[in-house]
């Protein structure tokens, strides 16, 4: 999978969005930002992530504790998802095989 | 194109101030959002009707255009030119559907504007496109399913989906398949799956890498005076030569026989055989006459 990190300067400018916006969601553990050499940096990974908070708060006026609430809730979606989805796979198996 | 009721998709009375539309935008979207409702293609539809329905209902300019003509909202100022020109050529005695210009209840009209709506440009362009969802899915295999590669058909979304699972595929280990996800709206590009594997121990051989590890019971006597002694594999079976004397927990390294490496073909790890030398339960008379006699040697 890739890993390679882009300027959070860079994600601002193309999006229109302050900086301070990255910082907050990077302090409630929402995403995960690096330092180097005083230059902070996302990882391509969690840019969707990170483009889908940012859509949270423009289209939906969502703020920093609602996204932080809608994001755990959508978590849990999405592991009781990949749990429905891994049964409906197991039982799709055990009938192939009969 | 059909007619689509902007006010009944806000819930909204004809009559309603900016300040409801506003309102009854919001209630709807955080309703229907796609990122509040992935993998759902209802909501995604119904996300763009409402965005729609608020960009024109929020405009007081576009929001009149729409109450006077409808669906072709659009072309008010080109169908207020045409009935200003429609007016004036009957001023003048002229039949309005009879030569070139044409009314708007004729049908080329109808066809005109109707090639013009339906097409996806125009509004649907001044939204911004969306990435469809990622999907993921979790496979549950036996180890030995993963020993060659083989495909399988998942179900994901209500689709079927093939995939080739490639021989050496660890436990936990993830893939992605671009384009595989959700489609994008606003002509947003697909989202991606990923597969996540989850592989269940065998009784029998146990996992450490590309290495497998297994445990054969050897006789005292084979143990002893050495011997041959087949064991089973994952490729099949193999006849092993019994050094004299052999010592119990004492690890024998078969190379190659192991588990394919990950995406590299005719490359395997090891396979190691950990010797349990098993004691005779009871001994005959001759038998303990005999042990007696070597013990004594």
């Amino acid at each position: 999978m890739e890993n390679t990190l882009i300027p959070v300067i860079d994600f601002c400018i193309h999006h229109k969005v302050e900086i301070t916006f990255i910082q907050s969601l990077a302090d409630y553990g929402l995403v995960h930002t690096k330092t180097i050499e005083k230059n902070v940096f996302i990882n391509t990974d969690d840019l969707s992530k990170l483009e889908k908070f940012l859509r949270l708060s423009q289209d939906l006026s969502i703020n920093l504790e609602g996204i932080h609430a809608v994001s755990h809730l959508l978590d849990q979606l999405y592991k009781m998802e990949v749990e429905m989805l891994s049964l409906k796979n197991e039982l799709n198996y055990y009938k192939q095989i009969q | 194109m059909d007619y689509i009721d902007y006010y009944k998709i806000l819930d909204l009375k004809k009559s309603a101030s900016a300040d409801e539309i506003k309102k009854a935008y919001r209630k709807f979207a955080r309703k229907h959002h796609p990122d509040l409702n992935p993998n759902n293609e209802e909501a995604n539809k119904k996300f763009q009707q409402i965005n729609e329905a608020n960009e024109v209902l929020s405009d007081p300019d576009k929001r009149k255009k729409y109450d006077k003509y409808g669906k072709d909202w659009q072309h008010a100022d080109q169908l207020d030119a045409q009935q200003k020109q429609q007016r004036q050529y009957q001023s003048q005695g002229g039949n309005p559907f009879g030569g070139g210009g044409g009314g708007f209840e004729g049908g080329d009209f109808s066809d005109f504007f109707s090639s013009m709506f339906g097409g996806g440009g125009g509004r649907s362009n001044q939204r911004s496109p969306f990435r469809g969802q990622d999907y993921t899915s979790d496979i549950k295999l036996n180890l030995l399913d993963v020993y060659t590669t083989h495909k399988q058909t998942l179900t994901v979304n209500g689709k079927q989906v093939r995939i080739t699972i490639p021989a050496g595929v660890e436990n936990g280990q993830k893939i992605k398949l671009p384009g595989y996800g959700a489609p994008g709206a606003n002509n947003g590009p697909p989202g991606d799956l990923y597969i996540s594997f989850s592989i269940a121990d065998h009784p029998k051989f146990k996992r450490k890498g590309n290495d497998l590890h297994i445990q054969e019971d050897l006789d005292l006597y084979t143990a002893v005076l050495g011997g041959e002694k087949i064991i089973e594999t994952p490729s099949g079976k193999v006849k092993l030569n019994i050094p004299a004397p052999t010592q119990p927990d004492s690890t024998l390294r078969l190379k190659g026989k192991g588990f394919p490496v990950y995406k590299k073909e005719n490359q395997f790890g090891d396979l190691y055989i950990k010797w349990q030398v098993k004691l005779p339960t009871s001994l005959t008379e001759e038998q303990k006459e005999l042990f007696e006699k070597l013990s004594k040697l």
